[in-house]
């Protein structure tokens, strides 16, 4: 894998002289679903302004695809198209007086024909779920729906990588759910992810790699076991350790389940917690797959009927929407 | 919640008829009721445009009244100004407080009730078109008829961010509420002021956000202003132009001397 974007040694301190970042030098490699945690003001949210050269760093560089930034308008317009951001409060991002407007805006500005405008629109939107809101002022839009038309702005400039500044906060739990789904879906297609939370959970269910981040400067990367499983660098960033890690490490030191690699999630913790031979006896189910796009209801009733399964639900925000 | 006039506009059942229409109809009316020389013609558009936003826009009557109401106390006051200043003819009532001669003339009342006519039926033509025709498709149609995009593009953003600052201004209002910040007349206005400045420091760093925001976002000087295209019907335009003709006539004839 080549690397995406990359600091070098950046460091950034504000007009009155607070240093908000120290010597971070990170990797991001093409197709890494990566989450910035840390506690309030340890520079997630200026390190994400450097990646597409809103702030210029004080000291140092930043490198997309080994290029370094030069803030240039012409390279900055480049590297904006390519790196595109979602900030925290969508009000912030939602300027236009309708939701194609405000979608349209990157596109318009990077000078496409009308008609490639109204293309690209007409897919970001249907991408995120929101066809049929185009003429809706953003002020009639739910908290969800708002972080949808958001994304969907930065969508329609097709960017490489998406930095997003607290994706969930704000957002009710079923809401977040889809929204980090949808990010996952991106991923899948190909898009860098940079998020930032101080939601420990969501970072270690959702993020190949954790970044953790404190006072400026990175304090450790890795995967999620790796940087979660170290109590002591936690506690030192203000952060408690995921839930499913807690349980773990509690079970482990009762004797309830023997060391190894921290689970990922509730259900590996169950894993764990049943022994081997006895996960092999179960009788195993059957999982019937079938493909949404082409299914109108009654036909889906029909065939549930006939199999008769004990549970049934839809993958993916698509499925989930028809 | 609050019922925005712009929520109205968003959801009524005059929301899908063409907007260049709507506009045309509500300003011409506006244009007859203040043109007209007789309280008739007015009075005539005040009715049907309230039937039209009632019946055909199918507005709740009771919101229809309440936003009425503002513009007719306003519209009572001053034209009770106007009747005791204004005018000559026999005196039909009068007080003298002091010694000092206060009194309505013919001439003052008459002045005084096309006033209010002209108030009435330029309000109801307003609200029509505020109730009927979201802002967006106003945008469109501006720019149809050639007004400079800057100015277009300056008042969608304004637009956009009333209703940040709204809701801004509520919430810090509640909070001031909650603390008893209205407990005294003397606390309420230091609320108040204290409400307006954060408000204008708000507004400035809202202004400084749409600035990184729209840098983000590679802005280059353009903003899209789609028009979305929806003709109007025949028998809409031709319904708009017997009314306008309709109007334009009671205001013609009610203007010959002998009718009031």
């Amino acid at each position: 894998m080549a690397a995406i974007l990359e600091t070098r040694e950046i460091e950034y301190a504000y007009a009155d002289g607070t240093r908000a970042l120290s010597d971070v030098s990170l990797t991001i490699e093409d197709g890494e679903k990566i989450a910035l945690v840390g506690p309030n003001g340890a520079g997630k949210s200026t390190l994400m302004l450097m990646l597409n050269g809103i702030l210029r760093p004080s000291k140092g560089e930043v490198l997309f695809r080994n290029k370094r930034l030069d803030y240039d308008s012409r390279s900055l317009r480049e590297v904006r198209r390519r790196v595109g951001m979602v900030f925290q409060n969508s009000d912030d991002q939602l300027f236009a007086p309708s939701v194609y407007q405000d979608v349209a805006f990157g596109p318009v500005n990077l000078g496409f024909s009308q008609e490639k405008v109204k293309r690209y629109v007409g897919y970001a939107l249907q991408y995120v779920g929101l066809l049929g809101y185009e003429f809706r002022p953003p002020h009639h839009l739910s908290g969800g729906e708002k972080k949808r038309a958001a994304i969907a702005g930065i969508l329609a400039m097709e960017p490489e990588v998406m930095i997003l500044d607290e994706p969930t906060s704000n957002l009710d739990p079923a809401t977040s759910e889809e929204i980090m789904e949808m990010l996952d879906e991106l991923n899948m297609g190909g898009k860098t992810l940079i998020i930032s939370t101080h939601d420990v959970d969501l970072a270690y269910r959702w993020a190949d790699e954790v970044v953790l981040m404190k006072d400026g400067g990175v304090l450790r990367r890795g995967s999620g076991e790796e940087v979660f499983s170290d109590l002591e660098l936690i506690r030192e960033a203000r952060l408690k350790p995921p839930m499913v890690v807690d349980l773990y490490h509690e079970l482990v030191s009762r004797r309830l389940v023997e060391e190894n690699k921290p689970p990922k999630s509730i259900l590996e913790l169950c894993d764990l917690l049943e022994k081997k031979d006895e996960l092999q006896q179960r009788k195993m189910g059957t999982i019937y797959i079938c493909n949404a796009d082409d299914l109108v209801p009654v036909k889906a009733q029909e065939l549930v009927r006939k199999v008769d399964a004990d549970y049934t639900g839809a993958m993916g925000t698509r499925a989930r929407r028809g | 919640m609050h019922d925005l006039l712009d929520d109205w506009a968003q959801c009524n059942a005059l929301r899908g008829t063409s907007a260049p229409l709507k506009l045309f109809l509500g300003l011409g009316a506006i244009i007859i009721c203040i043109s007209s020389l007789t309280p008739a013609a007015p009075v005539f558009v005040a009715i049907s445009m309230s039937l039209i936003i009632l019946i055909l826009a199918k507005i709740p009557i009771r919101i229809y009244f309440r936003l009425l109401l503002l513009p007719l106390s306003f519209a009572l006051l001053s034209s009770l100004v106007v009747a005791l200043m204004h005018g000559s003819g026999n005196m039909l009532y009068a007080v003298e407080p002091f010694g000092l001669e206060i009194g309505i003339r013919e001439d003052g009342a008459a002045l005084a009730l096309l006033l209010i006519a002209r108030t009435f039926g330029g309000m109801c033509s307003l609200f029509f078109i505020a109730l009927t025709t979201p802002m967006i498709e106003i945008f469109a149609v501006l720019k149809a008829l050639r007004i400079p995009e800057s100015t277009i593009e300056l008042s969608m953003m304004i637009y956009r961010y009333i209703f940040v600052f709204l809701d801004q201004a509520m919430m810090i209002h509640s909070a001031q509420i909650m603390r008893l910040g209205d407990g005294s007349a003397r606390s309420a206005i230091r609320s108040f002021s204290m409400l307006a400045s954060v408000l204008f420091l708000r507004s400035w760093e809202q202004g400084e956000r749409l600035i990184v925001a729209m840098d983000a976002r590679c802005y280059d000087g353009r903003l899209d202003l789609m028009q979305e295209k929806k003709g109007a019907r025949a028998i809409e335009i031709a319904a708009t132009g017997a009314y306008l003709a309709l109007t334009l006539a009671i205001s013609l004839m009610s203007n010959k001397p002998g009718i009031i």
